[in-house]
């Protein structure tokens, strides 16, 4: 369970979340929507430890996640898929991949999680041995969530995965997002400009809108009326 | 043609000596984008420690050792003590810490191990070998330096490229906040890439003693040199460093050989002059913008 409370950031004078709450049970989506400069990324940063918080809670599990640094909220099972991929281009897939588990102790068990993230995203096998760079978006974007995995997270921060992939394989990556947050009870944060893919995938659903929460409810309701979806989304 | 061999030689081995500093240069500027122009007064300085150590009765291998070991331990310091606090602030102020540094170790050093010129011991002969009585034009010192360099050179490219250590250390060098969020202890790494890169510098230190002699400000034309070779390789690239700095000290070589020793030193701040001129973008502008 991830449950934020309270959570008020601030750059410089400028309010960027104000008081957000939200929890995302385990085994579950909590869609996070909301236009440009909503504070969508500075939630997930924030979560990470990248960013202080002014106040306001972040915890997970037992543990308080607010004023420790982002390697040690990292090792305590966060995973962060950022913006625009943040993989690292000067790296091979495979040093890419390894990245994501270097900080554990269990070395035979992190040549698994690396085996099963080539299981989860096939396409990336076969580029293992090529930089980062001459990656196409959608294995960007795959190596990116397969590198998270390798940690074996308990909460996954996802901040707009769909940025540059086309509808088709949008819908392969989400799909066997799916099914991975069953099978590995994960809280996931999913941060969408792109409302309809989101709520099509997650269980709830978080509307910011200038750093507050304006709307919160179950993604299919918010998907299937029409009202809402008009105001709040625009679709 | 003779002569030609002979400032070839000599080229090379001063120029495996400038490599040292080049790629030292290189691992502190891609790991914190700091040009570090202490690293000769910190080589100056260690190797000072050695000489105490020789001095002492102890063999040129203790001092050897004393002085890398010395080396990676004021690397380290100066990255978590003086380095850190600048890290996130604009470029000028990593360059006048890292000036700051090199004034302050050429300083000291006077008051702690006396201002005069002090020769310095080899650890094997610095004649030219001998092969039934024709020169080879080589002596075993040379052979060291351009063996030690490339075994460091050697060692450092494994343990970068090999090792899940190195694989920390490039990915915080290369992208520090996405390294963070993987759980890399970033400050960790960027320390102990500051104190391999002056155990490098050490190593350098070590092997120029012996012909440029041991004084406060020993190390500051082989900084320059190596920073001449640092940028003739773009600065980014270890490879390109090294093909740099052994290119300097052949150019030198042949400077002092053909036209005057006079006007080797001067030879060397003539490239770096023609070479920071072909690139316009001037100093602070090498690092290309990282693609996330
Ligand atoms: N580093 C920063 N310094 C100052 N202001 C910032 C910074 N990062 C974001 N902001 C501001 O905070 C607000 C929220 O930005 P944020 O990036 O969190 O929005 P977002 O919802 O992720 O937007 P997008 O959909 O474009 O990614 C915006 O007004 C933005 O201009
Ligand atoms: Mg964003």
């Amino acid at each position: 369970m991830l449950e934020i409370s309270d959570l008020t950031v601030a750059y410089g004078g400028v309010i960027a979340l104000e008081n957000v709450s939200l929890s995302v049970p385990e085994g579950s989506i909590t869609a996070v929507l909301g236009a440009n400069g909503a504070g969508k990324t500075t939630l997930v940063r924030t979560i990470s430890g990248l960013i202080k918080p002014r106040h306001g809670s972040v915890m997970l599990g037992t543990q308080q996640l607010v004023g420790r640094s982002p390697e040690a909220i990292a090792r305590l099972g966060v995973g962060h898929v950022p913006e625009g991929h943040g993989i690292v281009s000067e790296l091979t897939v495979d040093e890419n991949l390894r990245l994501g588990g270097l900080w554990r102790r269990d070395r035979a068990d992190q040549r698994v999680a690396i085996e099963e993230a080539y299981e989860l995203f096939p396409p990336l096998r076969v580029r293992r041995a090529v930089h980062a760079s001459n990656l196409s978006g959608g294995e960007r974007q795959m190596l990116s969530i397969g590198r998270a995995m390798v940690a074996r997270p308990t909460a996954l921060l996802l901040d707009e995965p769909s940025l540059g992939l086309a509808g088709g394989l949008l819908a392969q990556i989400m799909q066997r997002l799916v099914a991975l947050v069953t099978e590995r009870k994960l809280s996931v944060l999913l941060i969408e400009q792109n409302a309809r893919s989101a709520l099509s995938v997650a269980d709830q659903a978080v509307v910011l809108s200038l750093g507050k929460v304006e709307l919160r409810d179950r993604a299919d309701r918010l998907a299937g009326d029409d009202a809402l979806r008009h105001a709040y989304l625009g679709f | 043609m003779h002569l030609f061999l002979i400032y070839t030689v000599d080229g090379i081995t001063n120029g495996m000596v400038y490599a040292a500093v080049a790629l030292a240069l290189v691992m502190i500027w891609r790991a914190t984008r700091i040009i570090n122009y202490a690293q000769g007064a910190m080589a100056m300085f260690t190797t000072y420690i050695a000489l105490i150590v020789i001095r002492h009765g102890a063999p040129y291998w203790l001092g050897f050792v004393v002085a890398l070991a010395t080396g990676l331990v004021i690397g380290a310091v100066t990255e978590r003590v003086l380095v850190r606090p600048v890290e996130s602030r604009p470029p000028l102020n990593a360059v006048i810490l890292s000036l700051g540094v090199l004034i302050l170790l050429e300083a000291i050093a006077p008051m702690l191990f006396g201002g005069q010129t002090q020769s310095f011991p080899v650890p094997v002969s610095n004649t030219d070998l001998l092969v039934g009585g024709t020169s080879l034009d080589i002596s075993p010192f040379a052979l060291f330096t351009i063996g030690a360099v490339l075994i460091a050179m050697l060692l450092l490219f494994l343990v970068f490229q090999r090792t899940t250590l190195g694989l920390r250390m490039r990915a915080a060098a290369f992208n520090p906040e996405i390294a963070r969020i993987l759980g890399i202890r970033v400050g960790r790494m960027l320390t102990l890439g500051w104190g391999l890169a002056a155990l490098l510098g050490a190593l350098a230190g070590m092997l120029a003693a012996p012909s440029v002699y041991l004084y406060p400000s020993n190390m500051d034309e082989v900084l320059v040199f190596g920073f001449t070779g640092a940028i003739i390789g773009g600065l980014e690239s270890p490879v390109g460093a090294v093909a740099g700095a052994v290119g300097v000290g052949l150019a030198l070589s042949y400077v002092s050989g053909y036209v005057g020793s006079d006007l080797a030193p001067l030879g060397g701040f003539a490239i770096l002059i023609v070479v920071l001129m072909l690139r316009p973008q001037g100093l602070f502008s090498f690092g290309r913008q990282r693609q996330v």
